[in-house]
């Protein structure tokens, strides 16, 4: 089954163009990397499929569902209603991680289940503990965020989104704003994740990573997508020069960072 | 000296009677005034151009306009068109109406203070404007606002003083009437260690809430 399909998909800023007529499908159980420079639109894609951001037109269907579907310059034929009921399909796991201050480890995993999808506190406590165990954190659950690092931090926001219980995850560079010597700890809860068959669609910068854990790589720059293959192809052979020259570069970075 | 002591007590029972209205005033005033602070404030960045500029150009008149002359404005002036409030309500609603315009304003600045993230965090959790604002950025906005918002409490308890002049009575009226009886300093040095006493309260009890909301700090 097809999780995601993007159509046709068109965003500008101003007068610059992020999104250039995007087509790509992701299927269950997939895991998709999108990787390329900065500014090249994977994150504005990205957040195109959970409503944070709007396309300008084109077609975007979740579980076969339509999220989104805009001709230049009309109204989206899809409600706001509908989005939203498609919407909770997917978790988003963000580059700050975004937790709530205010509230404990616990706490923040606990909050949409019970708030949105009105679940009793007791079995969303429990659930809530069961995902923290998960991501190896049951022993911070009543801290506070800022009482934890940055790697600990990132694991608490992908058990919050785990917990809404969605079919669909989006990381938006979850490892670009961690010191190096926490991001393996999150990479591993998501590359325990994909052994999971979770379906998810991640923009990253780590090229070690995205081949480790992607079953496809989508290579984009200047807003369209350039390549679209096996990870092996992308990184061994590839066919635009483009990105050979972006991975040769990327990669040596890592590697002296490594050194 | 005995007849001295007796004579603290006596203007200290007497100025505390007229501090009454002062506490009764200065409490309706911060009942109202917050909740409706944080309303106007939500109102002032809503997507609604209407909205956003009436309330701008409320905040604008009330913070831009001596407090006395809107005190002068809803007792006096108000009776010209027949509507005759008695003092103590005119005095509340003038308050009220004019320290909501502060405090929206502070509020305002609060809930801009909190980073989007914690918008499209609570958005990608699919939770909806009510949960986000009641769950998410309010608790957050009222921690950071609390010493702002101690500063109106206490320059309230100041401006209750003002009531006199639409002839009400209250602790420093009090306090003026023995001098003027008695031609001694003792009345206002009774007032002057109400007031402290006051806001010091206040002082404290704004402390103990914002311990008890740092503790995610």
């Amino acid at each position: 089954m097809k999780m995601i399909q993007a159509r046709n998909l068109y965003k500008s800023f101003g007068t610059h163009r992020v999104l250039d007529n995007v087509n790509f499908e992701v299927n269950i159980g997939e895991v998709v990397v999108i990787i390329g420079p900065s500014g090249s639109g994977k994150s504005t894609l990205l957040r195109c499929f959970n409503g944070l951001e709007e396309i300008d037109s084109g077609v975007i269907t979740i579980e076969g569902e339509s999220f989104a579907h805009k001709d230049p310059g009309k109204k989206d034929k899809v409600t706001s209603k509908e989005k939203k009921e498609i919407a909770v399909k997917l978790g988003m796991v963000f580059q700050h991680f975004n937790l709530f201050p205010h509230k404990t480890v616990l706490e923040n995993v606990i909050e949409a289940p019970i708030t949105v999808s009105k679940i009793n506190k007791s079995e969303a406590v429990s659930m809530a503990e069961a995902l923290l165990d998960k991501v190896g954190l049951s022993d911070k659950k009543n801290s506070f965020p800022s009482k934890i690092s940055g790697g600990q931090k990132q694991r608490v926001a992908i058990a919050r989104a785990l917990g809404m219980n969605p079919d669909i995850m989006l990381f938006d560079e979850p490892t670009s704003s961690l010191d190096p010597e926490l991001v393996g700890e999150v990479q591993k809860v998501i590359i325990d994740l994909a052994r999971e068959k979770m379906t998810m669609l991640i923009v990253t910068h780590e090229m070690r990573f995205a081949e480790e854990v992607a079953d496809r790589i989508i290579f984009m720059d200047e807003g369209k997508i350039i390549a679209d293959e096996k990870p092996d192809r992308i990184f061994n052979n590839p066919e635009h020069p483009r990105i050979k020259t972006f991975i040769d570069k990327i990669t040596m970075r890592q590697s002296n960072r490594q050194e | 000296m005995e007849n001295y002591i007796q004579y603290v007590i006596d203007s200290s029972v007497f100025i505390l009677k007229g501090s009454v209205l002062t506490i009764q005033l200065y409490f309706v005033t911060i009942l109202f005034s917050i909740p409706l602070g944080i309303s106007l404030a939500l109102m002032k960045i809503s997507k609604y151009r209407f909205l956003r500029i009436s309330i701008g150009f409320y905040t604008w008149v009330f913070r831009g306009t001596p407090l006395l002359l809107q005190l002068f404005f809803c007792y006096y002036g108000l009776s010209i068109f027949g509507i005759n409030l008695p003092a103590f309500t005119a005095a509340a609603l003038t308050f009220t109406i004019n320290y909501s315009a502060y405090l929206t304003e502070i509020y305002r600045a609060g809930i801009e203070s909190v980073d989007k993230g914690q918008y499209e965090a609570s958005k990608a959790l699919n939770m909806n404007y009510f949960q986000t604002m009641k769950r998410i950025i309010l608790p957050q906005v009222v921690r950071r606002t609390i010493p702002a918002t101690c500063n109106e409490a206490i320059t309230l308890v100041k401006d209750t003083a003002l009531v006199v002049v639409i002839g009400m009575g209250d602790l420093l009226r009090s306090a003026k009437e023995l001098f003027s009886r008695d031609f001694a300093i003792t009345p206002f040095a009774i007032a002057a260690v109400v007031y402290l006493l006051m806001t010091t309260v206040i002082v404290y009890f704004f402390r103990k809430i914002e311990i008890k909301y740092s503790i995610y700090e």
